[in-house]
């Protein structure tokens, strides 16, 4: 009994390295998305995190600890947007191939202009993320960057395929570059939204429009019906063109804030997969200008 | 823009319909008004210089267009780190302060003596009125490549102790991993949890029967953990321990390390949003302990025993965690094998009989928390001896009264990741002297500094 335990458990393990595949490891839905662009059939993504959940709050499950255990590259957002969880299941893999400073350790933000450091931060201002903002996904020029940087990444890990990684990449960024004219077609420029949580800057950069007012007062920190109140005033003033939220959080408030100003709440996707049509990294960035255009 | 806001802001200001409040009233909505509209108008400014730089920026340095020929370096003068990615703390530091206001029926000396007869002689620590038993400060950080240490010294007002310092190794192949020092033993997963992270204000009351109200605590000692590469997340733990708990090991003179743990854990997804663990587990090794009995009411003599003890536990949790709700059902079964020599001491210390003595107990605990967004709710059942009550000495049973039971209810609520109120209401029948214990429990908790893991 116990020798077939044994016999089975060697069998499973010399089951796993013999695909040829570089096996990714990703965070985030978008980032799985782009290693999937980048690599196609040479790599095997495992996503943690599910375009349903909200990437701040998520436990480090054993099921995400067993995945990195298994990875060759370990793919992240960085910026502390996973900080709760990241640590964790980066030392709990038990996986030198993964750990910080190595090649199997892949931080995206490293390839980010990133926007809102903070020299200074404590938390009387909210969670903020001092590093600066971390939702840089909603970006196309720091997304064809961090594109690159992956395909980098796994050309290192498999460098016979160094150059299918970087003609997926460029295929990808020409699409992308396409797909941005349209995008810039969209006439945003100089409108005001309100949003809910700080999501949306690195768009409002990318298309010259503003995002005039939070209805978190501060970031992770839900608003009071003072706040609300003020908020309502402040709107009846700006007639801003939208609020904007995600699937994720603060679609309550929204609602009663358009109940009271007449201004449309416009859901956008957090994530890729997060709505019908979002699939890939472009049809989700289509999907967000789409509506905002609405 | 900004004169557009303004000018906005004083039309309103002027149009501002008049309903009959009083004027300084009015003059806070004012006012109220004034300083939002100042700081929005703030806030699209800095958005404004900041869309102005990056631009600036972006000009000097390449058309847009030509994203294929960038080369893929990464963004320079970025810096983040593994554990909080703080740019101004290596190590990362943080404190957590845990006070609690406690009522109970009974009066603080009968609480300090409330054991639980047959378990523990000792009572649960709280006081009525204000307790605050330690502000918990952790330090941790990587060594090097090679390990990561942490600390935990809980600071209490008769002064520091270290409960926690150990490494970990982070670059050992084939799934193995080191920790040594002094740590709270992995054993159990409620063992290793520290305080602020406990569902409830205290452990079960299995762990306090058998292990006392802190579980095994820190104990100095090694540990090796094994995570093969299989579909499914199962580990594989053992640890040597020098055995210091007063409760199921004690200190001798003449041992070395002797407690062992052996552990084994198996998880999977049973959904996307679900989660399966279950978790046997054992503790054994050699007892010294005079916590088991309390002194003899009228002679004043103390019981110490001498001899082997196992501790065997099995846990299992599931959690279901969709959007802001939250679902997590769980239990453990703990079972206690002991056998030694019970020696009555009189108040000089002089041994005045020794007599055999053989314990088969056990305890288990069920419990179901549920959370929405920031509010939680939870209840919790213990309950002892349910199916074996052995306290032989000299081969006589011992009849210590009623089983113990227990009934906790507590509700919560997390102003933010930082900060959390808790109340919680036990009926607690531990004492079997039929005396009820009813205590309302209003727990802060606080956390500054480098961000906790989100542990499962």
């Amino acid at each position: 009994m116990l020798r077939n335990f044994v016999t089975l458990f060697v069998l499973l393990m010399l089951a796993a390295p013999a695909q040829a595949a570089v096996k990714v490891v990703a965070t985030l839905p978008w980032i799985g998305n782009l290693a999937r662009e980048v690599g196609w059939d040479k790599v095997i993504v495992t996503t943690l995190v599910k375009p349903s959940q909200d990437p701040h709050t998520v436990e480090a499950k054993p099921s995400m600890i067993i995945a990195g255990r298994k990875a060759d590259i370990f793919m992240y957002n960085g910026l502390d947007l996973e900080i709760g969880y990241l640590p964790l299941i980066l030392e709990s893999a038990k996986n030198p191939a993964i750990m910080p400073g190595t090649s199997g350790n892949f931080d995206c933000s490293k390839f980010v202009r990133v926007i809102e450091k903070h020299t200074h931060a404590d938390r009387s201002m909210g969670d903020l993320h001092h590093l600066g903002n971390p939702h840089y996904h909603y970006s196309a020029s720091n997304i064809v960057n961090v594109a690159e940087g992956i395909s980098g990444a796994l050309a290192a890990k498999d460098p016979a395929n160094a150059a299918f990684y970087r003609n997926n990449y460029k295929n990808f960024a020409s699409r992308v570059a396409a797909h941005e004219k349209k995008w810039r077609s969209a006439n945003l420029a100089g409108k005001r939204y309100i949003a809910h949580h700080k999501m949306f800057e690195y768009m409002a950069l990318d298309y010259d429009f503003f995002i005039v007012a939070y209805i978190e007062p501060k970031p992770g920190i839900p608003p009071s019906a003072a706040y609300l109140e003020s908020l309502i005033e402040l709107m009846n003033i700006i007639k801003p063109d939208g609020i904007l939220v995600t699937g994720l959080s603060g679609q309550k408030e929204a609602e009663f804030l358009s109940q009271k100003t007449g201004v449309k709440v416009k859901t956008l996707p957090a994530d890729t997969g997060a709505m019908p049509g979002t699939d890939d990294w472009i049809s989700f960035m289509d999907t967000v200008i789409n509506k905002l255009k609405q | 823009m900004r004169s557009f806001i303004l000018t906005a802001a004083l039309l309103i200001a002027a149009l501002y319909p008049y309903q009959g409040h009083a004027a300084d009233d009015l003059d806070l909505r004012l006012k109220k008004l004034e300083s939002e509209m100042t700081r929005q108008t703030g806030t699209i400014e800095t958005q404004q210089n900041t869309i102005n730089s990056l631009k600036e920026e972006l000009n000097r340095s390449k058309p847009k267009d030509d994203l294929a020929i960038q080369p893929a370096k990464p963004v320079e003068g970025k810096s983040s780190g593994l554990f909080g990615g703080s740019l101004m703390s290596n190590p990362y530091i943080s404190v957590i302060l845990d006070a609690k206001g406690y009522v109970s029926n009974l009066k603080n000396s009968q609480l300090a003596e409330r054991g639980i007869p047959g378990f523990a002689s000792e009572g649960s620590g709280l006081r009525n009125g204000f307790n605050v038993d330690a502000a918990e400060l952790m330090i941790f950080a990587p060594v090097d490549p090679y390990f990561n240490l942490y600390t935990n010294i809980p600071v209490t007002k008769d002064g520091a102790e270290l409960e926690e310092a150990y490494f970990i190794t982070t670059s050992l192949p084939a799934g193995l991993q080191v920790k040594g020092g002094r740590f709270k033993s992995n054993a159990s997963r409620l063992n290793a949890q520290h305080p602020h992270a406990w569902n409830f204000a205290e452990l079960p009351l299995a762990y306090r029967s058998f292990l006392g109200a802190e579980a095994l605590g820190g104990e100095n000692g090694v540990q090796l953990t094994w995570l093969p590469s299989l579909p499914v997340y199962t580990l594989f733990g053992v640890e040597v321990l020098q055995g210091d708990n007063p409760l199921l090991f004690g200190d001798n003179s003449n041992w070395g390390p002797h407690a062992y743990t052996a552990f084994a854990r198996l998880s999977f997804d049973t959904t996307d949003n679900s989660t399966f663990y279950i978790s046997p587990w054992v503790m054994f090794g050699k007892t010294k302990s005079s916590a088991i009995l309390p002194a003899d009411q009228t002679t004043g003599n103390s019981f110490e025993l001498k001899g082997d003890s196992s501790l065997y536990g099995i846990e299992a949790v599931w959690k279901w965690k969709s959007g802001k709700h939250k679902l997590t059902l769980q239990g453990e079964y703990l079972y206690l094998a002991q056998k030694g020599d019970l020696t009555e001491n009189d108040t000089a210390g002089a041994a005045v009989n020794t007599e055999p003595l053989k314990r088969r107990q056990d305890g288990a605990y069920v419990q179901a928390v549920y959370h929405l967004d920031r509010l939680g709710i939870g209840a919790r059942y213990d309950r002892m001896e349910l199916f074996t009550d052995t306290f032989e000495r000299s081969g006589a049973q011992q009849s210590f009264g009623s089983k113990p039971w227990r009934l906790s209810a507590m509700t919560e609520y997390e102003l933010s990741e930082f900060s959390r109120i808790r109340f919680q209401f036990n009926h607690d029948r531990s004492a079997r002297d039929g005396r009820v214990n009813n205590e309302g429990i209003l727990q802060f908790t606080f956390t500054i500094g480098a961000h906790g893991a989100h542990a499962f």
